[in-house]
């Protein structure tokens, strides 16, 4: 997944539903008690952006498609607890060598069989720079991806993967690293049959997977219809008779269908409606938080912001001036919660009261206090401005950054600015470029249920998502520390100590956790949203 | 009349490289990397970007670009998106979509604008003249929008009288009131341009002569009144069309209608520029169709214009 042009939700959705003639299909208005079996559900969608391949699937449209195609060694509930799929066990002594032994008889639904070369040759593909995959990055942990993701590599075959017979397959990394089988369950992980590598544009077009659903129908910028897999056999077996997805431009239209029963599932409610859209659909509708968190970032590489005893002062004293659950209240209508960590609630070892969090709470006096303390260290000139930075085109992202930005102006008394980007590429381009004169908005939504992809992408010294070049040494052998670990809930312990060395040089000032806004039709009932927001498809029921 | 036809289809070549240039190089300039929307503010590896950048022509300086652009062109390829499928299959699929709405929303207001425009031009002062003025200057005060909102709240969600939004087929059916919302103002100004025309003509010369002939009175109306003041109103129509095809961008998004205007506006966030040149390239070719047409009427409406 990636980081939601609209602040305000979960992603950019999209849509569906679909015409009469698809809806039908039979019996769709039975009223029994276990819900009808049959019914095919209309959910929205976005177009994904790039053919059905696992490694090449960064976003929201293509990636709720892709869960439902396929199923890898582990897929994760509602909570983001990992439930072994295909592995029957992924096992390691010292979270560095892992030896997956996978379930045999299982097929693809072409009925060709899913082995463990599938895997493997899956992540050769997807890892290899000659195949350009958007999610190659995903692999880097194994050994011998520095060899296959060099520009110009000709190799595609990562030392660190070796099959060992039809059913095993062992995995090196070139490190410890103990949420790696938590990892397992995203997207880019997923096997892939041989006729997928022999002409991989064909695939992604009419991709054949082994998951709860087939793809039978894609029409672009129009709908993705979905049918059951008769051959799967697992935990996230369909209990409707299929899913429509259908394309959707704007949230708006999406919601007129929604009321209108025209369809069935929507996860994301229109800025507009928000304030209503409990009151209109009443026990049908949902308000939850997901894995997801919304942050500004101060580059490091700002004048009076580098990471000395100024710089930890000042960033102490704006994340004490902003009131949050204010602007939650005014701008979201009391739809999210507020940040007390870096990572996000639904999370596996998550804690609200880390020592340190209180940076964290509003306190105007005190951020006067810290800021004139700095301006001891070095003055900060009265007319010099400190600018919040954020793209035009997401949804909601001026109305909140306005907001932080008064409360900088009122609280610490700073000429504080709000900096608007044409669009996302605009500003993402400038972030990546360490070339902004400002902080800005970020957000970051799991690609996997663990602490530590909301810390080591983004905090640990260069790393990929590191957007404020943020760098503590201390900070990274913590990391590295929880990696070794062998007991995730050791990790987990560790990396929420490594989170209180953030809270003394808060490289970003958390602001509140995300939440799925969502609401279904009266033709449809089991409808839950899972850890990453995204409707659990395949239990949702007709009434 | 044929030289004259060859002669304004050839204006188009000029127009149409003039046209795409000048495109090209506008969303060349937009800030921005279009790589950096693909990874979403995800990591990418390096190898990952060089192969993306290089696949697109985008590490080219702008004059290589646009001449690959051109070259391929000449072939008929209109290059591909960032999602892998060729250019020209998203405009195969969604201009038959917006040419339909604008056609429907072309035929909405020129059929109901002239017949009101010249009824309440023939009863000039009465109860439906003004009842007319002052409803299309209503239509023309609100914006597109809000009365896209307003009539798919009430039709389709509250009355159920239709889908609120439009299917993948876009059937004629299903898009009449996304064509009513985008017709509605052009709807509004043919009134009031035939109304006011209807009126200048009725005092006219020709129009007592014929009256006096003892022509009947529908015959002095349509052949005499009409025909003589649709020039002003066939002009208008004309460059409407091609309005009605690149303006769509509000009404197709409203009721979710899977046209040009949606591809566009998705082209453009992405800086995805085959996209976007094509589609402009496009509506270029449809306004000079559409005013060439309107030339050709003239002739029809006036007899005294004549192509040589």
């Amino acid at each position: 997944m990636r980081y939601s042009h609209a602040s305000k939700a979960v992603v950019l959705s999209a849509a569906l539903a679909l015409t009469l003639s698809a809806c039908g299909g039979g019996s769709s208005d039975t009223a029994s008690g276990d819900g009808d079996g049959s019914y095919v559900v209309t959910a929205n969608t976005t177009e994904p952006q790039n053919g059905l391949l696992p490694a090449n699937t960064n976003e929201v449209g293509g990636g709720r498609v892709m869960d439902l195609l396929f199923t890898g060694l582990v897929s994760y509930d509602a909570k983001g607890a990992p439930v072994n799929e295909l592995a029957e066990s992924i096992e390691s002594k010292d979270s560095q060598n892992y030896t997956i032994k996978i379930k045999s008889g299982q097929t693809f639904s072409d009925g060709s069989p899913v082995t463990a070369a599938s895997f493997v040759d899956a992540w050769n593909f997807g890892a290899a720079a000659k195949n350009a995959q958007l999610n190659s990055y995903f692999f880097e942990s194994i050994k011998g991806y520095d060899k296959v993701s060099a520009e110009k590599s000709k190799e595609d075959k990562m030392e660190g993967l070796k099959v060992v017979d039809d059913t095993t397959f062992t995995v090196k990394l070139s490190q410890p690293e103990s949420d790696f089988p938590l990892r397992l369950g995203y997207t880019a992980f997923m096997p892939l049959p041989e006729a997928a590598f022999k002409d991989p544009k064909a695939f992604g077009e009419k991709p054949v997977g082994n998951g709860p659903y087939k793809l039978t129908e894609w029409n672009h910028d129009v709908n993705l219809k979905m049918d059951i897999n008769e051959k799967y056999d697992g935990p996230r077996k369909a209990a409707n008779g299929g899913i429509d997805f259908k394309v959707y431009q704007s949230t708006d239209s999406a919601y007129s269908d929604l009321q209108s029963n025209n369809l069935d599932v929507l996860d994301q409610i229109p800025p507009g409606q928000l304030a209503s859209y409990q009151d209109d659909l009443g026990e049908n509708s949902v308000n939850s938080p997901y894995a997801g968190n919304a942050t500004i970032t101060i580059p490091s590489y700002l004048d009076h912001f580098k990471e000395d005893e100024e710089g930890k002062l000042r960033r102490a004293a704006i994340s004490k001036a902003i009131d949050r659950q204010l602007i939650i209240d005014k701008v979201y209508q009391g739809g999210k919660s507020i940040a007390k960590d870096f990572t996000a609630p639904v999370l596996e070892g998550y804690s609200d009261d880390l020592p340190g969090s209180d940076v964290l709470e509003f306190n105007g006096d005190e951020a006067k206090k810290l800021w004139a303390e700095a301006d001891k260290i070095s003055k900060w000139d009265a007319d010099k401005e400190f600018s919040v930075g954020y793209n035009v085109d997401g949804a909601g992202n001026k109305e909140f950054v306005e907001a932080v930005v008064n409360q900088l102006k009122n609280n610490l008394g700073i000429k504080a600015t709000a900096q608007s980007f044409s669009s996302f590429k605009e500003l993402r381009a400038k972030v990546t470029t360490y070339d902004m004169s400002g902080s800005f908005r970020t957000g970051w939504q799991a690609d996997y249920p663990s602490l530590y992809n909301f810390l080591g992408p983004l905090f640990g010294t260069d790393a990929g998502s590191n957007d404020g070049k943020y760098s503590s040494k201390e900070f990274d052998e913590k990391l590295s520390e929880g990696l070794a670990a062998t007991d995730p809930a050791e990790g987990a312990k560790i990396f929420n100590e490594s989170q209180e060395i953030l809270f003394k040089d808060m490289p970003v000032i958390p602001l509140w956790y995300q939440a799925v806004q969502g609401g279904w039709s009266t033709n449809v009932s089991n409808v839950e949203f899972g850890w990453n927001g995204v409707p659990i498809y395949n239990e949702i029921t007709g009434k | 009349m044929l030289s004259f036809m060859l002669k304004r289809i050839a204006q188009l070549i000029p127009v149409f490289i003039g046209a795409t240039l000048l495109v090209y190089f506008l969303v060349f300039a937009t800030p921005g990397n279009p790589i950096d929307a693909l990874s979403g503010g995800k990591p990418m590896s390096d190898a990952t970007r060089a192969a993306l950048e290089a696949q697109y022509n985008l590490d080219k300086p702008f004059w290589v670009q646009y001449g690959l652009y051109l070259k391929n062109l000449v072939t008929f390829d209109l290059g591909t998106s960032f999602s892998g499928q060729e250019v020209s299959a998203l405009l195969g699929r969604a201009f038959p979509v917006t040419a339909r709405l604008a056609i429907l929303a072309l035929l909405i207001e020129s059929v109901f604008g002239i017949i009101f425009g010249v009824i309440a031009g023939m009863r000039k002062g009465k109860w439906f003249d003004s009842t007319i003025l002052v409803a299309s200057l209503i239509v023309i005060a609100v914006p597109t929008f809000v009365l896209g909102f307003v009539l798919q709240f009430v039709v389709g969600v509250k009355l159920d009288l239709v889908k609120p939004t439009v299917s993948g087929a876009a059937t004629w059916g299903e898009l009449f009131l996304p064509a009513l919302v985008l017709g509605l103002v052009s709807l509004a100004y043919v009134v009031r341009l035939t109304r006011t025309s209807v009126i200048e003509n009725k005092s006219a010369d020709f129009v007592r002569t014929a009256t006096a002939k003892g022509l009947s009175r529908r015959r002095v109306i349509t052949v005499h009144i009409l025909r003589n003041s649709l020039i002003p109103v066939v002009t208008f129509l004309g460059a409407d069309l091609g309005s009605l095809m690149g303006g769509a961008i509000v009404t197709e998004g409203i009721f979710n209608v899977p046209g040009v205007g949606h591809l566009l506006y998705q082209a453009i966030q992405k800086g995805e520029t085959p996209t976007v040149v094509a589609v402009v390239g496009v509506l270029v070719i449809v306004f000079v169709v559409a005013n060439l047409v309107v030339d050709m009427l003239y002739a029809l409406l006036d007899p005294r214009i004549r192509y040589a």
